[in-house]
């Protein structure tokens, strides 16, 4: 669907291809792919094409294999060392830590990619710019692989996303009989791939429509049920624990604290938090802002779909990309296709 | 040589004095130790033994008065009911059992403290360094998948429409009678998943059912919905849908006073077992040993059961698969899946038993737990939950069904609950009983 691509070069490779291709990468880089962990699939580091969870491996109706969390923990841990704090006597020595590996993620699904996009925003494009994420983000790059159906809790279609949407990855590939296509959508996707040797094809990338399962409210519509007693009753069943959040590609909530790791060395650690905890912007003197189950689920839909484009100029677009993650996590069945249809139908 | 670091909690009355009585009488201990004074052994919490390990001991020695002798009646009571729990608790999680050692040592008895002392850094030398913290940049080494779970037995159909119809009538009975606030209960969503559902006027009623998939323990909102505000108590009951699992919540929570037993309307449902999502039972229901609500005031009881009671053993073949790993087997296989864990707290929230006002991992000053989402954190977390549930888990593993990682929590629960078993004669909720881990010892007290 996207235009960006850099050039209209098309290639059709094999699974045996790809794989060597994959093993090159992973002999240079950190390769990361989806990886079978026990019962869950993860991006996670592998050493070979052989770690990878494939969808070959799974049976023909099995729906489009999508990570437990989100490419989101690449760029920004859930616990991530900011510097640390060493004291010989009076002297005290800061000292940053940054991150300065070369990686490759493959099999990146379009919903996760948009995520990153989302969440460059704030990382990226407000002042100050975070230094972690955007060395992470530079030393990073993003193979696609386009989702062939979707998952029952899948609505990207529905947020202005698509299976097959590549604007957000540097290569996108897609599962064709006999193989993959590929294209380079960015120069930094153009640079890992070995153009001679692999069979160039038509320019004909073929792309399943998937129809929106909803359209959603107007911004200026979703402010309006500020004080509804919606809240009250949707919220009912949540457990105020973080799996939503944590889940998330587009969360991005964090604390900051200071550990002691020797009697005269401390670090700055800076680790992952949610405004679906109790404790959520908890502040001195013990007052919570959110303190209620109810305020804290409208902040986490009215921070997705209002309060963020707002704040960082995302337009029409919503920081929900639509992975569907939390819907499936939740423990308690809290459904956020279903908060955005009961708002709709309140008009 | 390798000289073990060996941390020893000495009671201030009888072991720290019998740990000077042996110096005064010039007998020999080991330079190992270092003696940390504590009021009574009973204040050697189990969070301070996993926290001296945390921070590198190869060894932990707690000493207390003998039993009979404390010097605040029964605070050595506590001590002899936790450690040996915990012991099995820290074995199972990969730390070698005889690292950790409880004895009882008098005033007078300088004598017995240099040949436990000696005794024990012989012990802990010989089993060289510990392995228990995680350096950060320590990789984890990934082992053989472990088969944990029992083999699937394929779940009954059932109809279950009688029992919706029962439950939708005896929910509109008490709305309509005002006899209570609200009915929690389960509903299926457009999705077609059950999930909780509060119903508070008689209109929603009709969205009450029950099938194969009620499977979230809602005793777990209780509390919350019971707890006074500003000193007042609600003025009306809660009733809450429960299956034979769930109700023993409500006797756990009772004896922990956290709400009175009028202030619940139970309807409780005879249950044949939830599914899985492989269409299977799901384990808690293969070695379920209650057809039948214990705390039950209106019975749903559906036509013929199924149900066939196992010998409560079955269940432990997780629990004995691993224990049949060594000490570093055990090690990697729980390193392997706290490392997935995310510390989202689903387990926690989820559990009707954690309610604690503010948990001991996540307070801010907290001096047992960094903040960090690190394997170290994630495991003291993990066994720390698993500890304090110990005597109060009712096997409704909540946690393991909520975790977003697949993480085998309710082992941890299973294996406690079973020393608990064994060792008290004691099932948590059962009757209306707090846990025997915070009561004085009964009968006779045999040493060793």
């Amino acid at each position: 669907m996207s235009e960006t691509h850099i050039d209209k070069k098309l290639w059709l490779i094999s699974q045996n291809e790809l794989s060597a291709w994959l093993d090159g990468i992973a002999e240079a880089r950190t390769l990361v792919a989806p990886r079978q962990v026990s019962k869950s699939i993860l991006y996670r580091p592998v050493a070979n094409s052989k770690e990878i969870a494939w969808q070959s491996q799974f049976p023909k109706a099995a729906p489009p294999i999508r990570p437990t969390l989100s490419i989101k923990e690449i760029y920004f841990p859930s616990t991530e060392r900011l510097f640390t704090i060493n004291k010989n006597g009076q002297e005290i020595v800061l000292k940053e830590t940054f991150p300065d590996w070369e990686t490759v993620v493959f099999g990146v699904r379009p919903c996760d990619a948009r995520g990153v996009k989302i969440l460059d925003a704030l990382f990226l494009d407000t002042n100050p710019i975070d230094v972690f994420y955007s060395r992470r983000r530079s030393n990073t790059t993003l193979i696609g692989m386009a989702c062939q159906s979707l998952r029952p809790s899948c609505f990207c279609t529905s947020v202005g996303g698509a299976p097959d949407d590549a604007r957000d990855v540097d290569i996108m590939l897609s599962e064709v009989d006999g193989g993959y296509l590929v294209r380079a959508v960015t120069e930094k996707g153009r640079f890992l791939i070995p153009g001679g040797e692999w069979e160039e094809t038509g320019d004909h990338f073929p792309s399943p429509k998937f129809n929106a399962e909803f359209t959603l409210a107007k911004k200026g519509k979703l402010i309006e049920h500020y004080n509804d007693p919606y809240w009250l009753n949707i919220s009912e069943r949540c457990l105020s624990c973080r799996a939503c959040a944590y889940v998330c590609p587009t969360c991005r909530c964090f604390i900051v604290r200071d550990e002691m790791i020797k009697s005269n060395e401390f670090e700055r650690i800076r680790c992952w938090d949610s405004c679906s905890g109790k404790n959520y912007r908890r502040l001195a003197g013990g007052h919570r802002p959110r303190a209620e189950k109810n305020e804290r689920m409208r902040n986490r839909i009215f921070c997705k779909f209002y309060y963020y484009p707002e704040q960082y100029g995302l337009g029409l677009s919503s920081a929900c990309t639509g992975c569907g993650r939390c819907i499936e996590v939740c423990h308690a069945g809290v459904d956020i296709t279903e908060v955005l249809l009961d708002l709709e139908k309140m008009g | 040589m390798f000289e073990p670091r060996i941390v020893a909690f000495l009671c201030s009355w009888c072991s720290y004095t019998g740990a000077d009585t042996a110096g005064i009488a010039r007998l020999k201990s080991p330079a190992n130790i270092r003696a940390v004074r504590v009021p009574c052994s009973g204040r050697v919490s189990p969070e301070l033994v996993m926290r001296t390990f945390d921070q590198g001991a190869d060894g932990v020695l707690i000493l207390g008065c003998h039993v009979g002798e404390c010097h605040y009646d029964t605070g050595n009571h506590r001590a002899a009911k936790r450690i040996p729990i915990l012991q099995k608790l820290l074995s199972f999680a990969g730390l070698e059992p005889e690292r950790l050692r409880l004895d009882w040592v008098s005033a007078s008895e300088g004598e017995r403290f240099s040949k436990i002392a000696e005794e024990f850094t012989g012990v802990v030398r010989s089993l060289g360094p510990v392995h228990w913290r995680i350096k950060p940049d320590e990789t984890i080494t990934r082992i053989k998948p472990v088969q944990i779970s029992p083999d699937s037995i394929p779940y009954p159909k059932i109809d279950a429409s009688v029992k919706t119809e029962a439950i939708r009538q005896k929910a509109r009975e008490l709305l309509e009678n005002n006899q209570v606030s609200c009915v929690i209960g389960y509903e299926t969503n457009r999705r077609g998943r059950t999930r909780p559902v509060f119903i508070h006027s008689t209109d929603d009623v009709p969205r009450l059912v029950w099938n194969a998939d009620c499977s979230n323990n809602l005793t777990g909102y209780l509390p919350g919905m019971l707890r006074p505000v500003r000193g007042k108590e609600p003025e009306k009951p809660v009733a809450v849908v429960v299956k034979p699992c769930d109700s023993k919540a409500i006797n756990v929570m009772v004896a922990e006073n956290l709400y009175r037993r009028e202030q619940v309307f139970s309807i409780g449902v005879a249950c044949e077992g939830m599914q899985d999502e492989n269409n299977g039972l799901q384990v808690r229901c293969i070695t379920c040993q209650e057809a039948v609500p214990i705390v039950c005031d209106a019975l749903i009881s559906g036509t013929t059961s199924s149900f066939i009671p196992r010998l409560s053993s079955d269940s432990r073949e997780g629990i004995s698969t691993i224990n049949t790993l060594s000490p570093a087997r055990r090690f990697e296989f729980w390193l392997e899946q706290f490392d997935r864990c995310i510390r989202c707290y689903a387990c926690r929230q989820a559990c009707p038993m954690c309610n604690c006002p503010v948990c001991l991992y996540e307070q801010d000053n907290s001096t047992f737990v960094g903040a960090g989402i690190g394997l170290n954190e994630k495991r003291t977390f993990h066994l720390g939950r698993a500890y304090h549930l110990a005597g109060r888990c009712v096997g409704c593993d909540e946690c393991e069904r909520a975790c977003p990682m697949g993480i085998p929590i309710s082992l941890l629960n299973q294996l406690i609950a079973a020393e608990i078993e064994t060792t008290f004669d004691f099932r948590a909720g059962l009757a209306v009983t707090p846990s025997p881990i915070v009561t004085v010892l009964s009968g006779e007290y045999k040493e060793g």
